[in-house]
């Protein structure tokens, strides 16, 4: 069974990163003064990413229906989450690769072209859905009966067995 | 003083304080423990009996005497210390056993060397003990009631058994519950003290029952709550700034954005900060919009949007802002660059400001009325405005309807 305290640390952990996430897509761009600054949040933010993915799929070994066995069920329930974390974290690494690439230089020019500007933006969407879809999985997971026999277990279980 | 007179005077001061109200448990543990080195003053302690405390010293010494049977014959006295001996000897026995090593602290330990008999005085003798326990440490006998054992089953004097057995017979196995409890430690079973165990176990049953009160569910609960708050407050300060953004930007543009360059000039240093913080607002408004339709669930989102509820309209809306917003980037890092035409590597060489300016301005228009109507859309709707009308009523039943949501959702 979850312990509260340990999910509370867990969930504040999450946030943490999740807050952290949305602060350096926020406000990266204006802490260019030095190529390094950037640097060193992208990094931080790639880290918190990969983080944060760990986090959430050790959430997912700790759950009942996964030590059941009913894996399929909790990767089809947290699909989106999956997918759109790990989207997001391609996305991030190509868009701060090349960012970076360009600023290294001289961090305080106009490096924009259509293709950066597109990145930019399915990047930034990606951030916004990643950020809804890992915080109601994390809530989600709070749920106690993700963590004992149940009868909506029992059901899911026939369901997968057919 | 002869024996027999000894003994019959002691059984005289000694019966009165069989009946004596309960002893403070203080003063009893300290007799029990220094029981041994009391033998010898006993007479004085019986004969001088108006204390209270040596009232409680008689009554806990006369067991000896009352070895002795009351309506035994002073012939017989003399047999008494034979049979003390004898109970010795049986003890030093069974003090081999780790069940009767213990036996020392417990009360029952005390009936046991005063070697009660089976005369009609044993009743009494073996009640009086009872009594005592039961009203001077009431808690412990509480616990003990928990392990499931009753008091009375307790084996409170093994030297019950009649003197008159001879001593090379084997003890008679008594099957009965004991005031120790067997723990099973590295292998090896250890007596200990039933109400010990049980003080530890109750706290440990404290703590389980504190557990429910504060479940996973309610952390995520009051998680989702708090970020609905902020949600709410980034729909109405995102409305807030983007009306006064645009407002800015067409005054500074001047009447039919006349006066461009002066807006470059003037909100350059502005641009990127703001972009920064719309991003930030339109991100946090998007996620908590999401929320309220639940948009993982794309069937029903699309539904509701299908059927215009506001709440799906206005995430709508905050995620085309949000796209158009971000679309702006370049723009916004351009002006945030901007060097006035004759500068030397300037972006904006003349005559395209205009060109570059007009769309950025319309979709800033653009972005303040979606986020406008989007707020306006999310507070439409009732139940869902926390800031107004913050009545106990309102907010219980909103959280009743969120909680009932929330399970839904769930399954």
């Amino acid at each position: 069974m979850l312990q509260t305290s340990n999910y509370s640390l867990v969930l504040s952990l999450q946030f943490l990163l999740l807050s952290y996430d949305l602060f350096v897509n926020s406000f990266s761009e204006l802490l260019r003064m030095a190529p390094v600054i950037q640097l060193v949040l992208f990094i931080i933010q790639d880290i918190a990413i990969l983080f944060n993915i760990i986090i959430i799929f050790l959430m997912f070994f700790n759950t009942f229906v996964f030590q059941a066995g009913l894996v399929n069920l909790l990767f089809h329930k947290f699909k989106g989450t999956i997918i759109l974390t790990a989207v997001y974290f391609a996305l991030s690494i190509s868009l701060h690769v090349w960012v970076m690439n360009l600023r290294w230089k001289t961090s305080n020019r106009f490096v924009w072209t259509d293709g950066l500007q597109t990145l930019f933006v399915f990047q930034r969407l990606a951030a916004v859905l990643y950020c809804y879809f890992y915080k109601r999985t994390a809530v989600r997971l709070g749920d106690p009966r993700f963590y004992q026999d149940s009868l909506w277990l029992r059901k899911e279980f026939l369901q997968v067995q057919r | 003083m002869s024996p027999e007179w000894k003994s019959q005077l002691e059984e005289n001061h000694l019966r009165p304080p069989r009946a004596l109200p309960p002893v403070p448990s203080a003063a009893q543990d300290d007799i029990l423990l220094n029981r041994p080195k009391k033998k010898k003053p006993r007479p004085k302690h019986t004969l001088v009996s108006t204390s209270l405390d040596g009232l409680v010293q008689a009554a806990v010494h006369k067991p000896p005497k009352g070895s002795e049977p009351p309506t035994e014959e002073p012939i017989e006295h003399p047999e008494a210390p034979v049979q003390r001996r004898y109970k010795k000897k049986r003890q030093s026995l069974e003090l081999e056993t780790s069940f009767t090593q213990k036996k020392v602290s417990s009360p029952s330990s005390l009936q046991n060397e005063n070697g009660v008999d089976v005369e009609p005085t044993e009743e009494a003798v073996i009640q009086k003990p009872r009594k005592k326990t039961k009203k001077t440490r009431p808690s412990e006998l509480q616990y003990a009631n928990e392990l499931g054992v009753e008091d009375e089953d307790i084996i409170t004097d093994e030297q019950n058994s009649p003197e008159q057995q001879s001593v090379f017979t084997a003890p008679t196995g008594i099957s009965q519950p004991v005031g120790k409890v067997f723990v099973e430690k590295s292998r090896r079973f250890q007596a200990a003290d039933r109400s010990e165990l049980i003080k530890t176990t109750e706290n440990i049953d404290v703590s389980m029952d504190m557990k429910p009160s504060w479940t996973t569910r309610d952390v995520a609960l009051s998680v989702h709550r708090a970020f609905r708050m902020i949600g709410l407050f980034s729909h109405g300060f995102l409305a807030g700034c983007a009306v006064w953004n645009i407002v800015v930007i067409y005054v500074l543009a001047g009447d039919q954005l006349s006066n461009l360059s002066n807006l470059l000039q003037q909100y350059k240093t502005l641009a990127y900060p703001f972009q920064s913080l719309l991003y930030l607002l339109l991100a946090l408004s998007t996620i908590s919009a999401f929320d309220r339709i639940d948009f993982a669930k794309t069937s029903v989102a699309i539904r509701s949007f299908l059927a215009l509820d506001p709440t799906a309209l206005a995430s709508f809306l905050y995620f085309t802002a949000l796209t158009l917003s971000l679309s702006q980037q370049m723009t916004s890092d351009r002006i945030h660059l901007y060097t006035p035409s004759s500068a030397n590597g300037s972006l904006w060489a003349a005559g395209i400001e205009e060109q570059i300016l007009q769309p950025w301005i319309v979709v800033n228009l653009v972005v303040a009325i979606l986020v406008g109507l989007s707020w306006l859309f999310l507070s439409y709707r009732p139940g869902m405005d926390l800031s107004e009308g913050m009545k106990e009523k309102i907010v219980l039943k909103y959280h009743e309807i969120f909680y009932n949501d929330f399970i839904n959702l769930l399954l």
